[in-house]
């Protein structure tokens, strides 16, 4: 006689193996979680640093210029914006809202940065090189993805050099202002400003450093000094 | 596409588990009668005639050790008798066997080539004893392996008793992979026999009574996979199956991949092909376990990673072509990323904690399967070489044998 099917093992089986799943998926729920708190910890971090340095430049109406660092806030907001790009290739759906928040508070301290940035190049004639990037889905803006490899290639390249990037369907009101200020077509994306000129559509990694000259001139010093480097080694080498 | 392929993810992932937590189950359920099931030859009550058949072709090198190893069995020399089919070899086979040609318990048969089943079936047909069983050329017994496999023919429902396999001498990369494979073939077998639901009776030294082959008929053709098609056809008929698991047979696998490869197009190519062939047993509750777990699983198993396995080469591909597109655009630099050790960046999702568990099970089986031989195993660390190559050669023979089934062809023997 062969084994007859024990139908009670093959509920119990069931059972376990759905007990199992659910615990595996509770895992992954604590960890998202997690990792969504980290990331808001490090925007409350930025945040707190953005009025620190706000406070620093009021100050400043009334000292010099030479105490003022703002190198440190750009370097966080890079790493932000890693690990935000991470949560959005990894979104699971269930946490798109969570995501949005934060990337529209991440727009905001972008904007605060660019801003502050930009009274203290005025007053205290330090030259930071900024763009604001504004790019869109890649099915309106196909071109989008093929500017984000130049962008993060030039940043990468130049740790002078801050990008800005705003997604011009975050539908949020401060985005939509930039946007008016700067004439954006969300027709015409990828849009790049520089200096308070507006560039569309993809530009190479020439054309950025034609529409930035300053990188032409962060490349001639590096040249020189690589060169200085080369000379200064070939006498030696000769002997 | 993402959805779909998440959610079919998730169903597989789930269907693998509960197939892992069901031989668990099986084996708690068990567990206690498993070291009882076999005895030794002192208090063995019955000691039936054995026909061991020996087909060779073109195995000049293999035969008589094969031979010997039957010879030095422990069982009465007036039951054991071994039949030496030579399917027509073209090299110096027969004239090597000729040395037994004077041995009472060696009996010498010729005949005209016409693949592994005919000569089986020419044995059949010539022996006279009431149990037979097949040793290929490639193959050598343990000493006890048939003492072991007696007791369980007491059961005047088992038909046949399969043996426990294991690589002889291990001593590649390859190797160890199928050493480590095979242990854990060794605990399925055993489960899939405690569940009447074994569906290969394996081509070295599987033990049938001789009675069932003129009730269930001969060796087929079967997609060059008899072993196979001989098992679904008693469980067709059914016959109790059952497992030997302290028996064991030590067979020599392909010593390169291209042998390898071969012989699993025509192992997985005739499973799907005989299931096909006897498809009425799937789903079917008359079939028992093998019915409405085993074969529909088996089955699924199979589809399950050709989805996974198109699924990974189109992520990889789109990766490729994404990362040629940002090449293009930035040109080569040597300034690779740094590495971060953040275990934020890391992609500790469901699926991956699952797959955790899914590798610990492989493991267990494994363990378990070298344990269960009773035999002392040397290569105690043959799974880090399973886990680390078996997926990645695998799709190998599943994308062949897939693509035979679906164009009929029956993959070759050799």
């Amino acid at each position: 006689m062969r084994q007859p099917i024990d139908k009670n093992k093959y509920i119990i089986t069931f059972i376990i193996t759905a007990i199992i799943f659910a615990g595996m998926l509770y895992i992954n729920n604590i960890l998202d979680e997690k990792r969504f708190g980290d990331t808001k910890a490090i925007q409350d971090q930025i945040a707190l640093d953005l009025l620190s340095s706000d406070t620093q430049f009021n100050l400043l109406k009334e000292t010099s210029c030479k105490n003022v660092n703002g190198s440190i806030l750009s370097k966080e907001l890079n790493s932000l914006a890693t690990k935000l790009t991470y949560l959005e290739a990894n979104d699971s759906g269930a946490k798109s809202d969570e995501l949005l928040y934060l990337k529209k508070y991440y727009s905001l301290l972008q904007i605060k940065d660019s801003l502050l940035m930009k009274q203290l190049s005025q007053k205290c004639s330090s030259k930071p090189i900024s763009v604001l990037y504004f790019y869109g889905d890649k099915k309106d803006c196909p071109a989008c993805t093929e500017m984000s490899y130049v962008l993060t290639h030039l940043r990468e390249q130049y740790p002078e050099l801050r990008i800005y990037s705003f997604d011009t369907n975050l539908n949020l009101s401060a985005i939509d202002t930039l946007k008016s200020i700067y004439k954006i077509d969300v027709r015409q994306l990828p849009a790049i400003v520089y200096n308070d000129d507006t560039y569309t559509g993809f530009k190479s990694i020439d054309e950025m450093k034609t529409i930035i000259p300053e990188l032409k001139k962060l490349d001639a010093i590096k040249n020189a000094s690589s060169t200085a480097k080369v000379s200064s080694s070939t006498p030696k080498d000769s002997q | 596409m993402e959805l779909l392929f998440t959610t079919f993810l998730y169903t597989f992932l789930f269907v693998v588990l509960y197939f892992q937590v069901f031989l668990i189950l099986t084996l708690v359920e068990h567990k206690e009668n498993l070291d009882a099931e076999s005895v030794g030859s002192d208090t063995l009550a019955r000691k039936p005639s054995v026909t061991i058949i020996v087909p060779i072709f073109n195995e000049e090198k293999t035969v008589v050790k094969t031979v010997l190893s039957l010879l030095d069995l422990n069982y009465p020399k007036d039951k054991l008798f071994v039949m030496v089919v030579d399917d027509g070899s073209k090299d110096s086979s027969w004239d090597v066997v000729q040395q037994f040609k004077d041995n009472p318990q060696v009996l010498l048969h010729k005949k005209e080539n016409g693949g592994k089943y005919t000569a089986l079936n020419y044995a059949i047909e010539h022996a006279t004893s009431e149990l037979i069983g097949c040793l290929d050329a490639d193959s050598f017994v343990d000493s006890e392996a048939l003492i072991h496999m007696m007791p369980y023919f007491d059961n005047p429902e088992v038909a046949a008793v399969t043996p426990s396999l294991k690589i002889q001498n291990p001593d590649s990369i390859l190797g160890m992979v199928q050493s480590a494979e095979y242990s854990m073939g060794v605990f399925t077998r055993k489960i899939l026999g405690l569940l009447d639901a074994q569906y290969v009776t394996p081509g070295p030294f599987s033990i049938f009574r001789r009675e069932v082959f003129s009730k269930v008929g001969m060796y087929k053709h079967a997609h060059n996979t008899e072993d196979l098609e001989m098992a679904l056809r008693l469980q067709d008929h059914h016959y109790k199956i059952t497992n030997a698991h302290k028996a064991v047979v030590y067979t020599v696998g392909p010593r390169t991949l291209y042998k390898l490869y071969k012989q699993r197009v025509r192992w997985t190519g005739g499973f799907i092909q005989n299931t096909i062939d006897y498809k009425k047993m799937i789903l079917n509750p008359k079939y028992g376990n093998l019915g409405l777990l085993i074969l529909p699983l088996a089955m699924y198993s199979i589809v399950g990673s050709m989805i996974f396995l198109c699924y990974n080469l189109y992520t990889f591909t789109t990766n490729v072509i994404q990362e040629i597109e940002r090449l293009n655009i930035v040109g080569f630099n040597w300034d690779f990323h740094a590495f971060t050790f953040e275990w934020y960046f890391y992609n500790l999702q469901t699926t991956f904690f699952l797959g955790i568990f899914a590798i610990s099970v492989v493991l267990f089986a494994i363990w378990y399967g070298k344990k269960l031989t009773g035999i002392k195993d040397k290569h105690s660390f043959d799974f880090v070489y399973f886990l680390l190559i078996y997926s990645l050669i695998s799709p190998l023979w599943l994308v062949t044998s897939v693509y035979n089934t679906i164009i009929k062809r029956d993959a070759a023997w050799r």
